[in-house]
């Protein structure tokens, strides 16, 4: 078996822009995700029971669909459903952004909850609305314990845009293939898009779990 | 526009076909991926530094990078460059199971530390080997400790198994995939293949939220 690196020297700007639109579609979907997970999860937690429950089956429905459906839907079935046409980067992002959406929720709503009843209490009492209480005590403490979960889901949020590769949008793992299908080199392609993704991901995995260290006594009560 | 759901009805044995080869995946990945996350979470707490570095890297290797291209990657590199040859289903099982015993391991690893140190102590303060104290005091705790999380693994395998499509292994989102290609009825197909997946799915998504209030660790 030998090793070429033929393929990287003649296509290495083709696969780096594919890394650029891999990062694209991941920080836009993360974005995307954020927004929702923050309305979806406040509502929950804040919203009463009707909220609770309606927003819940949304969350256990995307807990239950693969988001290679969600994409395929969105991709395909949304735009015969509507008559509008999606582009694919655009279609790859809003799968991405309502699948992760749900799991940001979940975070965000495990976060708002695990600050103690009592401390809502103790400032009620001291004369504060609600929305203060959220915003100046309950807040602070719940986004630094919810910075591990962020930051995995970032982590899956990069993984999961290689799954956009199956409806065609030119990231990563789609250009690789592109590239491994004409230089007939899948084992050098191949193995150098794992190292990028891993590079890519491990770095945040790792660097998450370092600031968390040096910041989780600010969450603690 | 108008619906053809009557392509649903006549591909309906297809479709429940593929739903129990998700099932079956599951399954196999998952009694491979218990003892395999096992014997990696005890390879990375070996006292040889270079079994506990090899698992290390094993774990975190498959942990950072995306789960379908590891399926390609053993799809389309090991009969190409190491001549291993594995049916599609074969290579599915390695694909899922390698990734599923990684995330099982860290798991494993982190419900035998919750233990507490103490009771190594006591174990040993009665005569008990390692080994013993391992198998009869940490073990069976840790097991009850980790089932929330290995139950939320569970539910993300069941979804992941529908990446294995890509290498033509005829899942519910492979054969959801080929009707509609068959029929052009995508709008129909495709949301039959979703509707199906919540059946099986929100039920599991369920269970886990009964299983995380059920087993939470409370000391």
């Amino acid at each position: 078996m030998t090793i070429s690196l033929a393929p990287f020297i003649a296509s290495w700007p083709f696969l780096l822009k594919a890394v650029g639109v891999t990062l694209f579609i991941s920080v836009f979907s993360m974005l995307l995700g954020l927004v929702i997970g923050v309305i979806v999860g406040s509502l929950r937690t804040y919203g009463g029971r009707f909220l609770d429950v309606t927003l819940g089956f949304y969350v256990d429905t995307m807990r239950a669909i693969p988001l290679l459906v969600i994409l395929v839907w969105v991709y395909f079935a949304f735009p015969m459903l509507t008559g509008l046409s999606i582009n694919v980067t655009a279609a790859a992002i809003a799968a991405l952004g309502i699948h992760l959406g749900a799991y940001i929720a979940e975070t965000i709503r495990a976060g708002l909850t695990s600050v103690r009843k009592t401390q809502m209490s103790a400032a009620l009492a001291l004369g504060m609305s609600r929305t203060q209480a959220v915003r100046t005590i309950i807040l602070p403490q719940a986004v630094i314990r919810m910075l591990p979960s962020l930051g995995s889901l970032f982590v899956f949020a990069v993984k999961d845009s290689a799954i956009a590769s199956v409806i065609a949008v030119p990231e990563l793992l789609r250009q690789t293939q592109v590239v491994a299908g004409n230089t007939y080199r899948p084992f050098e392609l191949y193995t150098a898009a794992m190292l990028v993704y891993f590079l890519l991901c491990f770095p945040v995995a790792r660097g998450v779990d370092m600031i968390y260290k040096r910041v989780a006594h600010l969450g603690s009560s | 526009m108008t619906f053809q759901w009557h392509v649903i009805w006549e591909s309906l044995p297809r479709l429940l076909d593929g739903a129990a080869m998700t099932i079956w995946l599951s399954v196999v990945t998952m009694l491979i991926a218990i003892p395999g996350g096992l014997l990696l979470a005890f390879m990375r707490m070996s006292r040889f530094k270079a079994v506990s570095l090899l698992s290390a890297c094993f774990v975190e290797f498959f942990r950072a990078t995306p789960l379908i291209l590891q399926i390609y990657w053993v799809y389309y590199v090991l009969p190409a460059y190491f001549d291993i040859r594995l049916s599609q289903i074969g290579t599915a099982i390695l694909g899922l199971s390698c990734n599923i015993s990684a995330f099982n391991s860290e798991t494993f690893r982190s419900g035998i530390v919750s233990i507490r140190k103490g009771q190594w102590s006591a174990g040993r303060a009665i005569g008990m080997t390692d080994r013993q104290i391992m198998w009869h005091i940490v073990l069976p705790q840790a097991v009850l400790r980790v089932l929330p999380a290995l139950a939320t693994t569970w539910v993300s395998l069941f979804k992941d198994t529908s990446l294995v499509s890509i290498i033509s292994v005829a899942d519910l989102s492979y054969v959801s995939l080929k009707i509609r290609s068959e029929t052009y009825r995508i709008l129909e197909v495709l949301t039959a293949m979703a509707a199906i997946y919540w059946l099986m799915g929100y039920p599991q998504a369920k269970l886990v939220d009964w299983i995380h209030r059920r087993y939470k660790v409370t000391e």
